[in-house]
Parts: structure tokens; C-alpha cells; sequence
């Protein structure tokens, strides 16, 4: 991919942008879309950390311990999905302010394609070893070369054990019980994950790129369609819990949240498998502050902050050292910490090939608009 | 001789640095908003026209156009035609409802109520603009779910229920409340304005009331009338909170399909651009409307 032009200011991206303008006017060929910079990371302030992050990671008792032991400075901004974190780093310009980002698996695969990542130095990161094996040779990032896992969950549906009798135990459930659960289930608002669902529950994979088996698991979720009451990745909680729905689909570590304000609200891994997904730690190619980025990762790994933070925010860890310190409520809380056997049913997803990507979009936008 | 000729060229140039002052005043006060609308707004239109003409471009790659693809796409699909009906029905369901509720409410403060109270209530109006308005359609959310403040309320007084969330009026309720602070402010605006001794010389010509408020009243608040319904019908184009949050599962607009283009799974930013054009095409054909039969209107009264 050329990357010809290099935005390094909001002038020069004003210049540069009528430049290319009359360029391609007068010629015809082409300025690149969205430029990823790729000059010399600029030194930043060296007691300032900016991270972008998921919401739920980071609490004030997290930032204000770093400050302790580092005096080290952390600004963090949040985002709700990948795909956004991903658009602020292909936009450019303001994706070149941070130093530590926290990509899911597909997420680490399309910025490693995309260079946006800088290779870790393992020798500067202590406490490595105490990751679990599972995770420490992943599918998206072959030897691990670019992230620390942080945080695993699975997706699988959150369900009223009180209504639902018998419980939901595979995704086939939605279907057969179509009409008991009309108007009161809700879908991610994740294509793939909804796409993914269909397709386990046709013996399919959920990375599946076949057109036909795309094309099956669309008829099927289309037949699903009437009795769903809205695709949303987390309007459903207070519905659950007021009883107004039944069934979510939903991540693993939302459904911990609820099922602690009402214990009757439980948690499946569907029989045919579902979405594993891994929140990791990665450095941008450019950050500004790498010296603090492995700092932060160093101090994330450490067992006792890991397990405090666990108890503090409710996901699962994948430090096996931090593991051991937890509560035992929460070690034996299978929702958080499934068995090995429900693991290996899951599948992480992976990036698709393009034609794929379109497929799903389509069939996602002909499912939203009815 | 050589002075005769000097004066008589120097009269032209005078002129000339006459008109050219009169030109530069208003020059340099145009110029910080024509440069800021210029860099703002004329350049990114033109950058998002050029990348709708590039079919299928993603982040990263080359920005070549080369054909209407992205253009034919919306229409060839039905499926996209759906979507563009859909986002018109909300906007303009919401406008019309935004005008039926709106009216009667700026009346009354306009000419109605004494003097003292009418900011108050306007504040009052325009009070609820204040929060987000993400926190607005969650507000909904608790009120029209099946168990939710409203069917509570339904059912003590003896009524039965109603489910209508996640179904299409959850979007008008959410849609309109977002919106009508607008077209209150906005027609209150042209009705504090309204010709009083009209109403009195209508009255001595022995209308009834109706007839006053239909034939005086009406048309001369009918800018004001366009301008609110404009302005709400725009801003209902692009919402999509209240969509997304209380229409369930079929509740695809057009604001939402772009935000799929730009930041979901495909990352379709051509197509998103063709649709991105298309709606700032209609915006901009519906403010040309206005102010052609805006202005006519107004000069008929």
C-alpha cells in the first residue's frame, strides 16, 4: 500500500489535503485515504501516559497506584468498540497521542496488517511466564510478538433462569422456542457475532467465508428475526434484570455484572460454540511515551495488581499468578472462568477477507431494515 | 498641460480606490467566516464528493475516482431504497407531530400568557436540551418498556398495556421530544411578531375566531412554520440515538447505515460518502426550497 502523504499537523493536512485535491483534478492520480503516519515517534512528555482503552479496565485506584510507583502521569480515553478505536488510528492524527491501547484479537491481527504496531522487547517486560499457555501463542498474533493478553471472555446468552424452563443450552434454544421468547430476546449489536452464532448453530465456523454458508446462516437468522426485539450490545441489562426480557446475548464478563444484582439471571456457553475473545496490551509503532508503556504493562502484569483489579472490576484474567490470589468466590465463578472443556468449543475471530466482510455487511443491513 | 492630464487620469484611479475600499470593508469581515467555511465545510464536501466517486475504497488506499458505482448502488439495491424511506418517514413523521404539539404551545406563550411568565417557560422549554441526549432515549427506554412507568401507570387507572418499544412510535415519542424545543423556539419566535390589530380588524369584519386564527394568524407565522419544520426535519435526518435505541430490530436509517460504512465491519468509506452525499443533497435542495417559497410566502402577506 503507498502512503504517500504524511499528516504531521492539521495545517499541513489542510495544504496537504487541497494539494492532493487539485493533484487529482489536474492529473488523476490518486492522495491515500486516512493516512497512517509512519515518521519518527515525536518525544513526549516522559511523566505522561495516554492510553486508549476499554471503559470497564481502568478505575482511579489503578491510576493513582501507577502514579506511586512510577510518577508516572496516566490520561485515559475510552472507546466502545473496535472498530472505532481502529477508525481513530486509520483517521490518523489523533491516534498518534497514545502509548498504550487495548485491542481484541481481530483487532491486534488488522493493526499488525496495517504496521500500526510496534514490535514488544520481551527483555523489558517482567512476569511474562505467568500467563496461561492457552494464551501465550495465539492464532491472530503467531509467538505473541505484539500484545499481552489482559483480559478473556467468551459470548454466550445471559437468560432468566426463572421464565426459561427448560434453560437455553445451545443457540438451536432461540429457535425451537421461538414463540415462548418472541419480544424478549435481544442479539449483540455485533455483526460477526451474530452472523457467528447462525453459523455454529449450522455446524458452520465462525470465521466461516464460504458465500453459501454465509448465505444459509442469513435465512436463518432472518427466520429468528420476528421474535427479536432489538439488536444491542448493552440496552438489554436493565430490561433483564426488570424481567421486561428474557434472554440476551451477551459477553461474559456483562453477564457477571447482572447476575450479581439478581443471582437468578445465569450465564450459557452455547453447546455448538461460540466467540472467544482476548483484550490485550499493545504499543503503537509511534507512540509517544514507549518507556511508560512498558511500564504499565509491567505493572498490569504484576500478580497483585492483576488480582485486585479483577476483584475490583469483575473480568477474567488470563495471569495465572494473579489467578491463585483471587477470592474463591470468584475462581469458582464459571461464568468468569469457564472449564477447559467449554473452551475448547470457542473459536477466536479472526479478520475476514474482504468479499466476506461485504457479505456480512449486507446481510446485516437487509437484517436491520426488515 | 502635464497637470490637465494628471487630474484628469488621476480621476479614474480615485474612483477605482473609492470602489476598492468600498469593497474591501465588507471583504474583511466576510473573510474569517469565508475562510472558516471554506476550510470547514466547502473543502471536507468536496474531499467526501471525490472519495463517493471512488467505488468500494477502504482507509489506506488510494483515492482514485473513477465512476458512479457508489451512486448506483443506493439505488440499484431495494434494500437501501428501504432504509432512505424509512429515515424520511421518521424525519417527517416527527416534523409534522413537532408542528401539531409545537403550535399550540408557542401560541399560548406567545400571546397568551402575561409577560413575565413567558421566559421562565421558555427556559423551562428548552430545559431538557440540556442533558445528552443519549441519556434522553435511555430515559425512554424506563418509560415504555412492558413493565416500565408508563404501563404501571396504564394499568393502575384500569387501561391495558401497550408494547411499543422497540417498534416505531418509541422513535416518533423519542424523536419528537428530542425535537421540540426547536420548532416551540423557533415559532415562538415568529408569533411574538404577529400584527395584533390584524386579529382586532379581522374580528371587526365579523370572523369568528377560526376564521381569524386560519386566515391572519396562519399565514403570517408561515416563515416561521417552514423555518422550524426545516430545521427539525434535519436534524431528524441525521439522528440516530433514538432510532437505534427504541426501534428494535428493523430500525435502519440512513445516519446509522453511514456510521456502519465508516466505523463497522466492512470500513466501506466510498459508499458511505455516496450516501453521506446524498442526504447533504436533499438537506441542501430542502433549504433551497425554503428560501424560495420561504421568502414568497411572506412577501404575499
Amino acid at each position: 500500500m503507498p502512503r504517500s502523504l504524511l499528516w504531521s499537523s492539521r495545517r499541513q493536512f489542510l495544504t496537504g489535503s487541497l494539494t492532493a485535491l487539485s493533484g487529482t483534478l489536474l492529473s488523476g492520480c490518486g492522495w491515500t485515504l486516512a493516512e497512517v503516519r509512519q515518521d519518527a515517534p515525536k518525544v513526549g512528555d516522559r511523566n505522561e501516559l495516554r492510553i486508549y482503552t476499554w471503559s470497564n479496565y481502568i478505575d482511579q485506584v489503578l491510576l493513582e497506584e501507577f502514579i506511586g510507583q512510577t510518577g508516572v502521569r496516566v490520561i485515559a480515553d475510552t472507546y466502545d468498540s473496535n472498530d472505532v478505536m481502529l477508525g481513530t488510528f486509520q483517521a490518523g492524527g489523533r491516534g498518534s497521542i497514545y502509548s498504550i491501547v487495548y485491542p481484541s484479537d481481530y483487532a491486534v491481527a488488522k493493526m499488525i496488517d496495517l504496521k500500526l504496531l510496534a514490535e514488544l522487547d520481551k527483555s523489558r517486560i517482567v512476569g511474562l511466564e505467568n500467563i496461561l499457555a492457552k494464551f501465550q501463542n495465539s492464532q491472530y498474533d503467531p509467538g505473541n510478538r505484539f500484545h499481552v493478553p489482559i483480559s478473556w471472555g467468551t459470548t454466550g446468552l445471559i437468560y432468566n433462569s426463572e421464565k426459561l424452563d427448560p434453560p437455553p443450552d445451545d443457540w438451536d434454544y432461540l429457535w425451537q422456542h421461538q414463540d415462548k421468547l418472541s419480544r424478549r430476546m435481544t442479539l449483540l449489536s455485533e455483526p460477526r457475532e451474530v452472523m457467528g452464532a447462525s453459523l455454529r448453530s449450522l455446524g458452520f465456523s465462525y470465521n466461516a467465508t464460504d458465500p453459501g454458508e454465509l448465505k444459509q446462516a442469513y435465512a436463518r437468522l432472518a427466520e429468528l428475526k420476528p421474535a427479536i426485539a432489538t439488536f444491542t450490545t448493552d440496552a438489554w441489562r436493565d430490561q433483564l434484570l426488570a424481567g421486561d426480557l428474557w434472554l440476551a446475548m451477551g459477553y461474559s464478563i456483562d453477564a457477571v455484572l447482572v447476575a450479581q444484582e439478581n443471582p437468578k439471571l445465569k450465564y450459557v456457553v452455547p453447546k455448538s460454540g461460540s466467540s472467544l475473545w482476548v483484550d490485550t496490551l499493545v504499543i503503537p509503532a509511534n507512540a509517544p511515551n514507549p518507556e511508560a508503556a512498558y511500564a504499565w504493562i509491567n505493572y498490569m502484569l504484576q500478580p497483585a495488581v492483576a488480582s485486585q483489579v479483577t476483584e475490583r472490576l469483575l473480568f477474567a484474567t488470563p495471569n495465572a499468578a494473579a489467578y491463585d490470589q483471587l477470592s474463591t468466590q470468584l475462581r469458582d465463578d464459571e461464568t468468569l472462568f469457564p472449564p477447559d472443556s467449554v473452551i475448547e468449543r470457542c473459536e477466536n475471530l479472526e479478520p475476514l477477507p474482504q468479499k466476506a466482510e461485504e457479505m456480512i455487511e449486507k446481510y446485516w443491513t437487509q437484517l436491520t431494515s426488515g | 498641460m502635464s497637470s490637465q492630464v494628471s487630474t484628469s487620469a488621476d480621476k479614474p484611479r480615485t474612483a477605482l480606490v473609492g470602489r476598492l475600499s468600498s469593497w474591501l470593508e465588507p471583504l474583511a469581515l466576510l473573510a474569517p467566516a469565508g475562510v472558516w467555511l471554506g476550510l470547514l465545510l466547502v473543502i471536507p464536501v468536496l474531499l467526501i464528493f471525490q472519495l463517493s466517486l471512488v467505488p468500494g475504497i477502504r482507509p489506506g488506499q488510494v483515492v482514485n475516482p473513477s465512476g458512479i458505482e457508489n451512486y448506483l448502488q443506493i439505488v440499484q439495491e431495494p434494500i437501501y431504497l428501504r432504509v432512505v424511506l424509512r429515515s424520511l418517514m421518521f424525519a417527517l413523521g416527527t416534523t409534522l407531530i413537532c408542528l401539531v404539539l409545537g403550535f399550540p404551545v408557542a401560541y399560548l406563550i406567545a400571546l397568551v400568557v402575561p409577560k413575565q411568565w413567558r421566559n421562565l417557560l421558555l427556559v423551562g422549554f428548552v430545559l431538557p436540551l440540556w442533558t445528552s441526549s443519549l441519556l434522553r432515549s435511555y430515559a425512554w427506554i424506563t418509560i415504555l418498556r412492558p413493565t416500565g412507568v408508563l404501563n404501571t401507570f396504564l394499568k393502575a387507572v384500569g387501561l391495558p398495556a401497550i408494547d411499543i418499544l422497540n417498534r416505531p412510535p418509541a422513535v416518533f415519542i423519542g424523536m419528537s421530544y428530542s425535537l421540540l424545543p426547536y420548532m416551540v423556539l423557533i415559532l415562538y419566535a415568529s408569533l411574538e411578531k404577529l400584527d395584533r390589530r390584524l386579529l382586532e380588524a379581522a374580528a371587526d369584519l365579523g370572523a369568528n375566531p377560526f376564521q381569524a386564527f386560519w386566515r391572519v394568524t396562519v399565514p403570517q407565522s408561515l416563515p416561521g412554520i417552514a423555518a422550524g419544520c426545516l430545521l427539525v426535519f434535519i436534524t431528524g435526518l441525521g439522528d440516530f440515538i433514538d432510532p437505534e435505541l427504541l426501534g428494535g430490530a428493523s430500525s435502519m436509517t440512513m445516519a446509522r447505515l453511514i456510521y456502519n460504512q465508516f466505523l463497522g465491519v466492512t470500513r466501506n468509506w466510498g459508499f458511505g460518502s455516496a450516501l453521506s452525499m446524498v442526504i447533504i443533497l436533499a438537506v441542501s435542495l430542502a433549504i433551497a426550497l425554503l428560501l424560495k417559497y420561504g421568502d414568497r410566502s411572506s412577501a404575499n402577506l
